[in-house]
């Protein structure tokens, strides 16, 4: 059970920093596979991947945060899904699901960097986790361009 | 009564469409008192139902036109054409009424309902007629010779023992035959209605015929027999019964409860009924041939459709490797059988073009009203088939087209003949199958697009410069109105607003991998074409290779495909371009296009001659690797800026081909 004050996030490490989204909107963690590039698709939008049968865009997250991150860094792919899009993002590896107070999150900070992609801070055994707006960032990169 | 809910809202769709169909006829041909019937007939089977579910503000609606009707086809009632608005207002009321059941379960609209009942009750200046008594009557003198021929019925000895006592007590006990009308859906529904009706007026079902159980599991024909105690006589029994929607006939004899000479009393039946059943019979098999389906059900079973052609690939994609002569034929009958499964399904999935097109003569005639303007409008194919994806889609484009011709395209009276042309304009909409298209075209007579102004207007907004604004085809001039914003018109219409709409209609058209073209000549009319391909869901590709990744060209755009070396491809205002037969067709390389890394031209290349519309253009690829059926996937939300490609498919291997959108990048 997870009371009012809690919630549950998908942490990871993207570059040398540790991340998160709720974990809710979270289908599925893979491995990376092939990925299929897309000519002329928005610049962070690395290509298309096969997803038992489906085709499922890949993000890479780095970009759309503007993190310069290796690409040989990146293993993971976590899939999202909301109620029209479902696309995977790229990232260095997955820690796993945690479950966190609210008293934990410091919604105060702003980042300058992340804008409204930027949640709130997790601060957690002394390790500090950016905690992302998912909605948001999905938001962003299905936006059409100029709109 | 909530799992009536799904078919009452289908059923009453289709009666509203029934009903807005006939009235317009109405209007055409007043006199006509077969087709005031047949709308009569409609609303007193809506009355019937939406009283049956409850929506009593729809019920009464359809009581009160009803009303109208049957004293226009008594002759008491002139049908004016205020008459004829007040009605389409009324059907307008319905319809208003049915979305808000679809969407809030109650029929409670904001229009007052009273209101309009009044008002059409004080327009028709009247006593009014209770048809329900009046249908119940004829019933029952139809059924009075039946009655007086049957004496005795075959009695189970547990309900004559009821029937006995029940006599004894005063009552009186019926033998009761309900038969429901062909096609009737709800039918447990309305043998529940029928016995509570009974029971409403204090009388008792003994037994049914079916049981109880087998109605309610929807397990009969239309009729049912059942053993009725009551103190009410027939003809009130009658009288109450067949006022229930879709009871076609209500048969009640008097029944004496005996017990001897049960086998030699079996009545038989009055030769005119006999008749009439074997007559139904012949129509129920008629009737059985369709069902309804599940839309989902039918979407699986598409993309399991999809699945499989993707397995076979896999397996003569393996296959292939090991050049096994024995599986052979087997692959080939497995690769036919597939291909028959496909056509099947795609047929399923495939509806009349009326389904889109039903509603259109209603808009038309509004519209044509609210903006003075008479109309011949001609609808043309509309028994067309296509895929059932496009009817949802494809509905609003048309609207906007047939608004803009009526708005736009058709001169008023006076400066029609002014002009010598006749005063009621004409719109004709059409659809035909041409090869693996559906062809959709909206055509008017009217003031047509004055090609002058167009241009201007491009040249102002800084579409085009004022030098090439002079090379420009007329076609190409043209192409100025799919850009958004555009538009010729100074004033703003409430009709069609700024004219614009015409972009929209090819976004649509074009996310349904369609195309649109429009052709003009003024003073002559319009015409506005769009092509659909006959099925989204799998399509023939023709799969080539640029930079080591494979993309697929739908076979319906390919033309040829040939090879040509370097030095056949000459320059034209800096554009390159091939002669083929006289001909000459631009040339472009797909790296170039979808600026992809690729290696110097080769000495080389081959070439797909893709068509578009009327015109034709070449792609330059790496690599011709043949044709196969791939399955559509949308690429979803993340590229909606991407026009090159309408979707990806996943071949046989697993991996993923991009499907390119010819008309995107030519």
């Amino acid at each position: 059970m997870v009371s009012s004050q809690e919630v549950e996030i998908l942490s990871f490490l993207l570059g040398d920093q540790s991340m998160a989204f709720d974990v809710d909107s979270v289908e599925m963690v893979i491995e990376r596979t092939e990925i299929r590039p897309v000519p002329k698709a928005k610049f962070f939008v690395e290509g298309v991947i096969n997803l038992r049968g489906r085709v499922i865009p890949v993000v890479n997250l780095g970009k759309v945060l503007g993190i310069n991150v290796e690409d040989r860094e990146l293993k993971s792919i976590i899939v999202v899904k909301t109620k029209d899009v479902e696309v995977g993002f790229l990232v260095n590896r997955v820690w796993g699901v945690m479950r966190i107070s609210e008293s934990q999150v410091d919604h105060l900070s702003v980042s300058d960097k992340f804008g409204k992609k930027f949640k709130g801070l997790i601060k957690r055994d002394g390790n500090l986790t950016v905690y992302l707006n998912i909605e948001e960032i999905i938001e962003e990169i299905t936006a059409k361009e100029g709109a | 009564m909530e799992e009536y809910l799904g078919v009452f809202i289908d059923e009453t769709k289709e009666y509203l469409q029934q009903l807005n169909d006939t009235l317009l006829k109405i209007e055409e041909d007043p006199d006509n008192l077969e087709l005031v019937n047949d709308a009569f007939r409609v609303l007193h089977t809506l009355k019937g139902m939406a009283g049956t579910m409850g929506f009593n503000r729809m019920a009464k609606l359809c009581h009160i036109m009803e009303n109208v009707l049957d004293r226009a086809r008594n002759g008491t009632l002139k049908i004016s054409s205020d008459i004829m608005d007040r009605i389409f207002k009324g059907v307008d009321l319905i319809s208003k009424a049915l979305e808000k059941i679809v969407g809030e379960g109650s029929d409670e609209i904001e229009e007052d309902v009273d209101l309009f009942v009044d008002a059409l009750k004080e327009l028709t200046n009247a006593p009014q007629v209770r048809n329900e008594e009046k249908i119940g009557e004829v019933k029952s003198k139809g059924n009075e010779g039946v009655e007086e021929t049957v004496e005795r019925i075959v009695l189970p000895d547990e309900v004559a023992n009821v029937l006995k006592r029940a006599k004894a007590e005063g009552y009186k006990t019926y033998y009761m035959k309900v038969i429901l009308k062909e096609g009737t859906q709800l039918k447990s529904a309305r043998i529940y209605l029928v016995l509570h009706r009974i029971e409403e007026l204090k009388g008792e079902v003994v037994k049914t015929n079916p049981s109880i159980e087998e109605i309610e599991e929807e397990k009969f024909e239309n009729e049912v027999e059942m053993f009725v105690i009551i103190r009410e006589d027939k003809e009130r029994l009658s009288e109450v019964l067949t006022s229930i929607a879709d009871i076609d006939r209500v048969i009640i004899r008097d029944v004496e409860p005996v017990h001897e000479e049960k086998v030699a009393k079996i009545v038989e039946k009055p030769e005119i009924e006999k008749m009439k059943e074997e007559e139904k019979r012949e129509k129920k098999k008629i009737s059985s041939q369709t069902v309804r389906v599940d839309i989902e059900k039918l979407d699986t079973l598409m993309d399991l459709m999809g699945e499989l052609v993707i397995a076979r690939s896999r397996i003569v994609e393996v296959l292939k490797k090991y050049n096994i002569k024995e599986v052979d034929e087997g692959l080939t009958q497995l690769s036919r059988i597939t291909l028959d499964l496909q056509n099947v399904v795609m047929k399923i999935r495939m509806v009349p073009i009326a389904f889109v097109f039903n509603r259109f003569p209603r808009m038309v005639r509004d519209l044509s009203k609210q903006l003075n303007k008479e109309i011949n409008f001609v609808m043309k194919g509309e028994e067309t088939e296509l895929d059932r994806t496009f009817v949802e889609e494809i509905g609003e484009p048309i609207l906007h087209l047939l608004r803009n011709a009526i708005d736009h395209g058709i001169e008023s009276k006076e400066e029609r003949i002014a002009k010598g042309k006749p005063p009621v304009g004409t719109v004709v909409l059409s659809a035909r199958h041409e090869g693996n298209n559906v062809v959709i075209e909206v055509e008017d007579d009217g003031r047509g697009i004055d090609k002058e102004k167009v241009l201007r207007k491009a040249i102002e907004k800084g579409l085009v410069s004022e030098a090439r604004a002079a090379t420009l085809s007329d076609q190409e001039i043209l192409n100025f109105l799919f850009v958004p914003g555009f538009s010729t018109r100074e004033d703003v219409s409430e009709v069609s607003g700024r004219g614009v709409g015409l972009d929209v209609v090819k976004n649509v058209v074009e996310s349904l991998n369609g195309s649109v073209s429009i052709e003009s000549e003024k003073n002559r009319g319009t015409k506005v074409t769009i092509r659909l391909p006959l099925t989204l869901a799998i399509i023939q590709a023709l799969l080539v290779k640029v930079s080591g990744f494979v993309y697929a060209i739908p076979i319906a755009n390919v033309d040829t495909t040939l090879r040509v070396t370097k030095g056949e491809i000459q320059r034209v205002q800096d554009r390159k371009v091939i002669v083929i037969r006289g001909e000459v067709i631009p040339i472009r390389e797909l790296w170039e296009i979808l600026q992809v890394p690729h290696e110097a031209t080769p000495e080389t290349m081959e070439v797909v001659i893709v068509r578009v519309g009327n015109r034709k253009f070449g792609i330059v690829v790496d690599e011709l690797l043949g044709q196969d059926d791939i399955v559509i996937k949308s690429l979803g939300k993340v590229f909606s800026d991407v026009r090159e490609f309408s979707g990806a498919a996943i071949l046989g291997d697993g991996s993923i081909a991009l499907i390119v959108n010819v008309s995107g990048i030519v």
